[in-house]
């Protein structure tokens, strides 16, 4: 893993006095070991990677509560692992990254929410929503809605975090539906304290296993007929209770304010954010006393009914502050207030953007818009709409003079072994023309940003050979997909590889087998050469893809971009039919460098040989065309000024974070560049008969001229 | 007791890598030990690998036994014209808050280090892409209430340390935050790892940060190379020119000295007698001459096999390598060559009567841009060596080689070019000179480069000196055209450039 938390992680014994400090994540961990959950489980994403990564560092603890974790292969298995709770009385916890791992996950979760469950079934959802952002922008609510489970989201404050992961085991165990709970992306990192409790082992678990398998109830299955009393229980019984749990708990927040003729209905997410618009607006301070009255749902569905009502009955007009689209919420509230005859208004979306993050500023002008529009007395509305519109143009007047700047994506890493093959692709497209590239998700999605700009279509994680499927038999050339070893687990294997060969597909794809999933930090994926536990896994990529009848199959250093160039072309030019598989294998650099560093420290330290690599550009021989960097991108190549007065452009340079991978050296050499670049192997420790025979030729290399200090 | 009506606001822009998250760790737990409460956030997220990346962090200046019951609500995101201190890793991500409104006049202090990582569209630019520094931190300057500029990445490397301890260094320094330096160390010390370095890094940032020496940013890109041979001759008639084409045309003669000899170095002057007096004629003030000067040096000396294994032989490059890579006295260094010469190469050295047939062989055979020979030498063996010295060796022979004639030829036709332009047009005589800039480089590069600069040649510099094309047009369309050939390298901007060119010529010309 990317990140380590063995050491925060022993926060996660803290029990009852003790306070706890830390990050949302691990916050939410710690409020798991508390509820007694017997088994958690999930697919890493940003930002709810770090969660399994907690879980995986945490596993002693684990172990002592009998806790089993499961780090499984997509978000599907995760949610499927939620139906030990239908039929046992086990609490359990799952985590991915929403909207596309619900999504991925949808079919399990279906399945659960009809029968319902016996045992508390909470499910961490990562918001992916917003800055940050890695996703389509889609809100997780629509499965709250269509499959009748109740969706938390709490306040991002620590305490209000860890009371809404409790309490939502008990909602799930009082209404018998699984529960959300979501965190958008800044309340998984935000830091913050609260007081601990003891753990708690689960009633069943590891230590204590079920002696009997439950009864045969054929009413726990979701298979017709009793699909359709399933329907009818989870709107006639589940759903009511689950509003009389929210209602009972007070799951809610109620904070009264003077101006009362108007009021603010906020998603408990977005509380910081309103709070600290209504604190520049004058209208509430910074602990919390507001002059606004504000209903913060921490329970964003189901509503309580009576709660809405009670709230809006009285108030000439009421916002709503429900960030992304569709408006669920503010429809809900409209059709509520309708049913009991209030004639408050309802402003939200309109006031407020239809899309996209509620930030600080739209924030401050969707509550301006609010003022001046409903106009409460004792407000004087116009120094309120003259501030925010003079922050708004202050800031508009600040992008203005600083002009545009081009934006900083992220990029592959230094050495990263994906790099050469998107390098090889653009070399082959320069013979043969280009062809459809079919793109996925993983660091190799990098490859659509510059410099390569490659990439026609990105539909999923572990998608891109399936999304080609049409596009081969309607194009003269073959499309190639582009795959990570994360989506070839995650479902590339099946969707991607079966079906191209159980339909007689006709087009390239290339695994990139790096060994981790590793634009989530790094985690193990089944043919990673390690397991979390130490072992091999013995899962093989290759013989995966023999076994299951790929023909054409080669596997490339990734590095060797001439070899892969060659490769690339056989595959596209060759007369034989059927999918051709490359696989690019390299290791992740940033595991690579993790592990070699320590390693040649233990070597040096011992006093053994240990040979350093650099590349390195002649000044005088770069021409400053760049084409190098046009076909690299690698952050530790980069231009520096010309140090000759005669000429103006900035030539080529390679910083000091080089790791030496080769890329540079390859790509000039494949693409016949220049010959500026060069290799510098540093030898350390070098053996006496080395050292002799090195010592020998610099004097005669001396002799001849060779060398001479440094001016 | 008077509780604070806001908190003190610190975004941290930075890019993913850099290890803005332990930063912001650092500071939280520093004002933690000052009892104060504390709260960060931040998107990390693998979006942000070497990406551009924020960190936001609220502290509450007040011992939080003061509070009571009470509990602030910290916001989780800046909000435009409510951030106290901007701390940016890197002078762009710097304006880029300062573009987003976090960073006003009323109340921000502004912490920036100088130092550039560049972004792709200026390092893939085909020629010099770079946004100007200078005029970034000009720009910054009135955005702020206090700004600090700090040369953060030499105070890091100075100090054996990352750029995040001379971060912190640099925020306490500035005196921004009511958290003593003591508190910072402290909070270094507590997380343990790579603590000496931190602190040294620390303490570098906060030196720098209170004597707030202001940097040169300038002095960075004037690094200009010293004086080798002795030609004083040369330089002394050089003198007699205009004062902005002197130092110019002294390095042009340094520098063909040490590329081929004395001779031709002279025959460099002589080409340039004309261009001054036609500058002189012009009324370009030496403006002509300096820029012909600087491209008639490189054009003369441009870069051949002979050339390449000069430089890769300079016996000041191997020390001046044993300091980049970071080797220690003693430590063995083994360099390899890259080269990967052609037909092309091969047939430059030879003989033009030997390298016509060869080259129409080659063309009809189709081993143009196919037949490569690649090697890589080891320059720190002695027979590595000794092959490179043979090859530098043979610049004697140079001026009989096919490629130095073709040159030449090209060289007098360009030069030819600026004299008739200068006669009725000094724009577009400028604008020829510039044209030049398009020919560098090696194989790919230079073919490329070489096609473009025909293409601008016949397409819009001829027609203007035979008179059938207003002066100011063409000098216009030779610029545009020529950033256009810069713009990309598969050549669709410049094809659309010069069409562009055409159609403006048709239509002057039916205006008339």
């Amino acid at each position: 893993m990317e990140r380590s938390f063995k050491h925060e992680v022993q926060s996660l014994r803290l029990g009852a006095g003790d306070i706890f400090r830390g990050e949302g994540i691990l916050a939410v961990t710690k409020a798991l070991l508390q509820s007694g959950v017997s088994y958690v489980g999930g697919y890493q994403g940003a930002p709810v990677s770090h969660l399994l990564d907690v879980l995986v560092d945490a596993q002693d603890i684990m172990a002592e509560l009998g806790i089993h974790l499961e780090t499984c292969t997509n978000e599907a298995a995760a949610a499927a692992m939620l139906g030990a709770s239908i039929a046992y009385p086990l609490r359990g916890a799952v985590t991915w990254k929403s909207i596309v791992g619900t999504n991925v996950a949808a079919d399990a979760l279906s399945n659960l929410a009809s029968p319902g469950v016996m045992g508390g079934a909470l499910i961490i959802l990562g918001e992916d929503y917003g800055e940050g952002a890695s996703v389509i922008q889609e809100r997780s609510y629509a499965y709250a809605l269509k499959c009748t489970m109740p969706l938390l989201d709490p306040r991002p404050d620590l305490a209000a975090i860890v009371n809404a992961v409790e309490m939502g085991f008990e909602l799930s165990e009082f209404s018998h539906a699984p529960v959300m709970l979501e965190l958008r992306i800044r309340a998984c990192h935000v830091t913050g304290e609260f007081a601990a409790k003891d753990n708690r082992p689960g009633r069943h678990s590891g230590l204590n296993r079920f002696a009997e398998p439950a009864p045969f109830n054929y009413a726990r299955l979701s298979h017709p007929p009793v699909t359709f009393a399933q329907e009818k229980r989870k709107v006639e019984e589940r759903l009511p209770a689950a509003r009389d749990f929210i209602r009972d708990h007070k799951l809610n927040e109620y904070f009264a304010g003077d101006f009362d003729e108007i009021g603010i209905v906020v998603m408990g997410g977005l509380y910081n954010v309103l709070m600290r618009a209504l604190l520049r607006l004058g209208l509430a301070d910074l602990y919390g006393a507001t002059r606004i009255p504000i209903y913060c749902l921490n329970a964003v569905y189901p509503l309580v009914p009576e709660e809405v009502r009670e709230f809006c009955a009285g108030k000439r007009a009421v916002l709503v502050v429900e960030e992304g689209h569709p408006d669920y919420i503010e429809s809900q509230i409209n059709v509520e207030l309708r049913r009991g005859d209030i004639n408050t208004r309802i402003f939200g979306k309109g006031a407020l953007p239809m899309a996209g993050e509620y930030t600080a500023e739209v924030m401050l002008q969707g509550l301006a818009a609010f003022l001046a529009e409903t106009r409460p007395a004792g407000i004087s509305v116009e120094p309120i709409v003259a501030s925010v519109a003079a922050i708004v143009a202050r800031r508009r007047a600040a992008a203005e003079s600083i002009g545009a700047l081009p934006p900083r994506p992220p990029n592959f890493c230094t050495g990263c072994p994906e790099r050469p093959v998107f390098s090889a692709i653009k070399l082959m497209e320069r013979e043969l023309g280009p062809t459809h590239i079919s793109t996925d998700i993983g660091c190799h999605s990098f490859a659509t940003f510059a410099p390569f700009n490659l990439g026609n279509s990105i539909l999923g994680y572990g998608m891109s050979l399936a999304s080609a499927a049409a596009v081969g038999p309607n194009s003269k050339k073959r499309p190639i997909a582009v795959m990570g070893d994360g989506g070839f687990w995650h479902n590339g294997l099946i969707t991607g590889v079966a079906s191209s060969l159980f339909n007689e597909g006709d087009g390239v794809l290339i695994v990139m087998q790096n060994g981790y999933a590793s634009a989530t930090g790094l985690q193990y994926v089944p043919s990673s050469e390690g397991h979390r536990d130490g072992g091999v896994t013995g899962v093989d990529i290759e013989r995966t893809l023999k076994a299951l009848g790929v023909k054409w199959l080669r596997t490339i250093r990734s590095y060797s971009v001439a070899t892969m160039v060659k490769t690339l072309r056989e595959a596209m030019q060759s007369t034989a039919k059927g999918l051709k598989v490359i696989i690019a294998d390299g290791e992740c650099q940033l595991a690579r460098q993790r592990r070699v560093r320590a390693d040649d420290a233990k070597r040096l330290a011992a006093g053994q040989r240990v040979v350093r690599v650099r590349y390195g550009i002649d000044d005088a021989i770069c021409t400053g065309d760049h084409s190098c960097i046009r076909l690299s991108g690698c952050p530790s190549l980069t231009v520096k000024p010309n140090s000759d007065p005669l000429r103006t452009d900035p030539v080529a340079t390679v910083i000091e974070s080089c790791v030496g991978c080769g890329l540079c050296g390859e790509v000039a050499h494949a693409a016949v560049l220049c010959p500026s670049f060069y290799r510098a192997e540093i030898v350390r420790n070098a053996g006496p008969w080395e050292r002799a025979i090195d010592g020998l030729r610099r004097f005669v290399l001396a002799r001849l001229g060779a060398e001479r200090e440094a001016a | 007791m008077n509780l604070p009506l806001r908190p003190i606001t610190i975004l941290i822009a930075a890019l993913g890598g850099e290890g803005g998250g332990v930063l912001a760790n650092w500071i939280v737990a520093a004002a933690q030990r000052r009892n104060f409460p504390a709260q960060s956030t931040s998107i990390p997220g693998v979006a942000q690998r070497t990406g551009a990346t924020t960190y936001y962090i609220e502290i509450l200046p007040v011992d939080s036994a003061a509070l009571g019951e009470r509990r602030p609500i910290l916001a989780l995101m800046p909000g435009p014209g409510e951030v106290d201190v901007l701390l940016a890793s890197e002078l762009v991500e710097a304006s880029r808050a300062a573009a987003a409104g976090f960073v006003t006049p009323d109340r921000t202090t502004l912490i920036a280090a100088t130092s550039r990582s560049y972004l792709m569209p200026e390092k893939t630019a085909m020629a010099d892409g770079r946004i100007d520094s200078v005029a970034l931190v000009e720009q910054l300057h009135p955005h702020a209430r206090h700004s600090l500029f700090l040369d953060m990445e030499s105070l890091a490397r100075e100090a054996g340390a990352f750029v995040n301890a001379v971060m912190l260094g640099a925020l306490a320094g500035s005196a921004a935050l009511p958290i003593a330096d003591e508190d910072f160390a402290a909070a270094i010390r507590a997380e343990g790892k790579a603590a000496e370095a931190n602190l040294r890094g620390f303490r570098a940032g906060s030196d720098a940060a209170r004597a707030a020496v202001p940097v040169d940013l300038a002095d960075a890109a004037k690094r200009w190379r010293k004086a080798a041979a002795s030609l004083e001759s040369l330089e002394a008639e050089a003198a007699n020119l205009p004062e902005p084409a002197r130092d110019i045309v002294v390095e042009g003669l340094r520098r063909l000295v040490d590329y081929q000899g004395l001779a031709y170095a002279a025959r460099y002057l002589a080409r340039l007698v004309p261009i001054a007096a036609a500058d002189t004629d012009a009324g370009l003030n030496g403006v002509l001459l300096r820029e012909a000067a600087r491209h008639l040096a490189l054009r003369m000396s441009f870069e051949d096999v002979m050339r390449v294994a000069q430089a890769k032989i300079d016996p000041a490059r191997l020390a001046r390598i044993r300091a980049e890579v970071a080797a220690q006295p003693g430590e063995k260094v083994r360099i390899v060559e890259y080269f990967k010469p052609g037909i092309d190469e091969v047939c430059s050295v030879l003989p033009s009567s030997l390298a016509r047939p060869l080259l129409a062989l080659a063309e009809r055979r189709g081993w143009l841009g196919r037949v490569y020979w690649g090697m890589e030498i080891e320059t720190t063996t002695i027979l590595g060596y000794l092959r490179l010295k043979l090859l530098a060796g043979l610049r004697a022979w140079r001026p009989r080689s096919h490629r130095f004639r073709e040159e030449q030829r090209e060289i007098e036709a360009w030069l030819a070019a600026i004299r008739t332009a200068a006669r009725f047009d000094g724009a577009l005589a400028l604008e020829i000179v510039e044209c030049a800039r398009l020919i560098k480089g090696y194989g790919d590069t230079h073919k490329r480069g070489t096609a473009n600069y025909r293409a601008i040649f016949e397409r819009i510099i001829r027609p203007a000196l035979a008179g059938r094309t207003p002066p100011a047009l063409a000098a216009d369309g030779i610029a545009s055209a020529r950033i256009a050939a810069l713009a990309d390298p598969d050549g669709a901007r410049l094809h659309a450039a010069l069409t562009e060119i055409d159609r403006r010529v048709t239509m002057s010309a039916a205006a008339e």
